[in-house]
């Protein structure tokens, strides 16, 4: 097995904590993401994929639980050189390509914001050059430099989002919904053909969010599936999406639609009742792993009845 | 079956400090009474222009119809007056809009909202259009109607949001529904609701609809027919089997190409090269020769005319021209030509009916 380069255990984030509003946007996950691998995860809206990512780059500081990088504590308190130098191994991709670059400053200047903070250049024409590169890397080109965010279109500002990534030669990449605002298919594709290339290149780790299902599968090696601040299911994405065991993975499989009218005629769509799986009171719900991993949020008696079906099949 | 709408040789530019952008360039469909069209796309094809023509809500001071008709029940929308033009929108042509957070408006409770166009396009009193609006409230799917009228948007989620902008729409029961990426901005499973939705009450109050999207997965799902856009121009239209299954253009060809499916292998996903032509100075040719793969050296000096695959399905391009040298269309849509019958790949089922 590959080795981890991140472990999240018990890991907890709870907005207004001990007030009557409180909300449990991460409630006790735990997985890992080994060295070289793209973990999806996926989601609907609001069950706190995107609260994970932050929290793990310590955008938010956590309510409970470790973030492990590289056998170190994330939320440990550090000094600020320590958390400087962890801050160059983990960079993030954000959504929104229009929010996300300050509209005031030139491409250049963005993109060198890291180098410059981590006093990666040396001087003004060594910083041109690296991010003349960035640029290349990424498929535009040095005369991108000396302009603004909004002379690009969707696609070309998410290039300079993950240009700007980039720039402090990161590790571990999180990609948080990084095409979900880019509205052309082939357009998209560009994107995550980019990233798998990048990945490749520089033997990068992802941590994939998004809730367009095919270009998760598509991109991912594993994918764990959130509802409502837990982790539901995980498993490799072909095991996921041929035999998803969670209820909740199964209605999120069938409700996307498919470029292929004849399948769309038949699609039957399932819904999901948290209410279906009857826990009893006392009865420990927790992720079991049902076949070599594949892990299901379940009790023991559904892991029996689960295991009965996957052995069944094999 | 009748037809409820006519868009002929329609185009339409805008007037922009750089020079004129020619935003559609000769667009000509017609939509069948109860049927759904879907209009696909990227962003500056020009699909949601020649919706929002349809409906008149382009700025007059900077749009400019330069030619042609839309024709709804036999009157010419292009020429109508502003009042005019105000009875027919909202009432017989409405609209869904893509972002259900930013179409309500957050100072009025919905009930308000969705009562506006009853009041403004029917003659009844305000205590009738509570009723109305509480039952459309019903109609599209939303519990205990009657205490959330009284609430706003911020009170509601996204996919109920869109519900509500859907009872507007449909308030006045229009004929033509246009909604432009209404599930866009929705997960998938409250997607695949509100598409659900909108097929059970369009068989219940017979409307046609127009769809833009960009997702060809929703595409297969809602449409009865498809018309593909690409520079200001409809480049394919057919049934939703035959631009599937059997498409002609290279662009129809590479757009079906890059949507991952689910039980590819781990092969390289396919983009189209390149990037929308620039509108201010649009290509003299097919205005997708350049990004195309299957580019003839005429494509570059003359426009393709529609050619007929049959009597529902054409497309412009060169490729169906009898003189053109006949291509090998990419694997993946070899694979899909295979399962239909009438396309050169078709390969009939054993013991089929063919």
């Amino acid at each position: 097995m590959a080795e981890k380069l991140l472990e999240i255990k018990n890991l907890k984030q709870y907005f207004n904590q001990g007030k009557p509003n409180e909300v449990r946007a991460v409630d006790d996950i735990s997985f890992d993401i080994y060295k070289g691998e793209t973990l999806g995860l996926v989601g609907e809206s609001g069950c706190g994929k995107s609260t994970t990512g932050r929290t793990i780059i310590r955008l938010y500081e956590a309510t409970d639980g470790q973030v492990i990088y590289d056998g170190i504590n994330v939320h440990d308190k550090k000094s600020k050189k320590d958390l400087k130098s962890f801050n160059r191994k983990m960079q993030m991709i954000f959504q929104d390509p229009y929010a996300s670059l300050n509209p005031r400053m030139k491409v250049l200047d963005i993109i060198a914001e890291g180098l410059d903070i981590h006093g990666l250049v040396k001087n003004p024409k060594e910083r041109k050059e690296r991010v003349v590169e960035l640029l290349e890397t990424v498929g535009l080109n040095r005369e991108h430099a000396d302009r603004y965010a909004h002379e690009f279109s969707g696609g070309q500002r998410q290039r300079l989002g993950i240009a700007r990534a980039l720039a402090v030669n990161p590790e571990f990449i999180i990609a948080d919904e990084p095409i979900s605002a880019l509205d052309v298919v082939s357009i998209q594709a560009q994107v995550v053909n980019l990233l798998k290339e990048l990945q490749e290149e520089k033997g990068l780790t992802y941590l994939f969010i998004a809730h367009d299902l095919s270009m998760v599968k598509y991109i991912s090696d594993r994918i764990g599936v959130m509802y409502f601040g837990k982790l539901v299911e995980l498993a490799s994405a072909e095991d996921l999406y041929k035999n998803p065991m969670h209820p909740y993975t199964q209605s999120l499989l069938s409700a996307i639609p498919l470029p292929d009218p004849n399948y769309e005629r038949t699609r039957v769509r399932k819904s999901y009742d948290p209410a279906s799986h009857n826990y009893q009171d006392g009865e420990e719900i927790a992720m079991r792993e049902v076949t070599p991993g594949h892990f299901v949020y379940c009790s023991t008696k559904e892991l029996a009845t689960l295991q009965a079906i996957s052995g069944s099949q094999v | 079956m009748e037809k409820i709408l006519e868009v002929k040789n329609l185009e339409l530019s805008f007037h922009t400090f750089a020079g004129e952008v020619k935003a559609i360039r000769g667009v000509n469909f017609d939509l069948k009474k109860g049927e759904t069209l879907a209009i696909v796309g990227e962003s500056g094809s020009g699909k949601s222009v020649t919706t929002k023509a349809i409906m008149r809500l382009l700025p007059e001071s900077s749009s400019e119809f330069k030619n042609g008709q839309i024709l709804f029940n036999g009157k010419d929308l292009t020429k109508l007056s502003d009042k005019e033009m105000q009875k027919i929108r909202g009432k017989d042509i409405s609209m869904i809009f893509q972002d259900p957070m930013t179409s309500l408006n957050p100072t009025m409770t919905i009930g308000n909202q969705i009562m506006e166009p009853i009041l403004k396009h029917q003659k009844i009193g305000k205590a009738e259009a509570r009723k109305v609006a509480i039952d459309l409230l019903r109609l599209v799917g939303m519990p205990k109607p009657e205490a959330r009228i009284k609430q706003y948007p911020h009170q509601f989620s996204g996919g109920q949001r869109q519900r509500i902008v859907i009872a507007i729409a449909l308030a006045c029961n229009p004929q033509i529904l246009i909604a432009d990426e209404p599930t866009t901005a929705l997960d998938v499973t409250i997607q695949a609701q509100i598409l659900e939705l909108m097929k059970d009450l369009q068989k219940k109050i017979d409307t046609s609809i127009i769809f833009i999207t960009h997702d060809l997965g929703v595409v297969a799902n809602v449409a009865d027919r498809v018309a593909v856009m690409y520079g200001g121009k409809i480049v394919e239209i057919g049934t939703v089997d035959e631009i599937f299954y059997n498409p002609q253009h290279p662009y129809t060809w590479g757009l079906l190409s890059s949507m991952p499916s689910l039980d590819s292998a781990d092969e390289k996903l396919y983009a189209i090269p390149g990037t929308p032509p620039d509108l201010l100075y649009p290509p003299k040719g097919d205005a997708f020769a350049l990004r195309s793969d299957y580019a003839l050296k005429i494509d570059l000096e003359e426009a393709p005319p529609f050619f007929k695959v049959s009597d529902t399905h054409s497309a412009a391009t060169w490729l169906l021209h009898p003189d053109a040298p006949q291509v090998e269309p990419p694997l993946a849509i070899v694979e899909r030509m295979k399962k239909f019958p009438g396309s050169r790949y078709y390969e009939g089922t054993e013991g089929g009916t063919y």
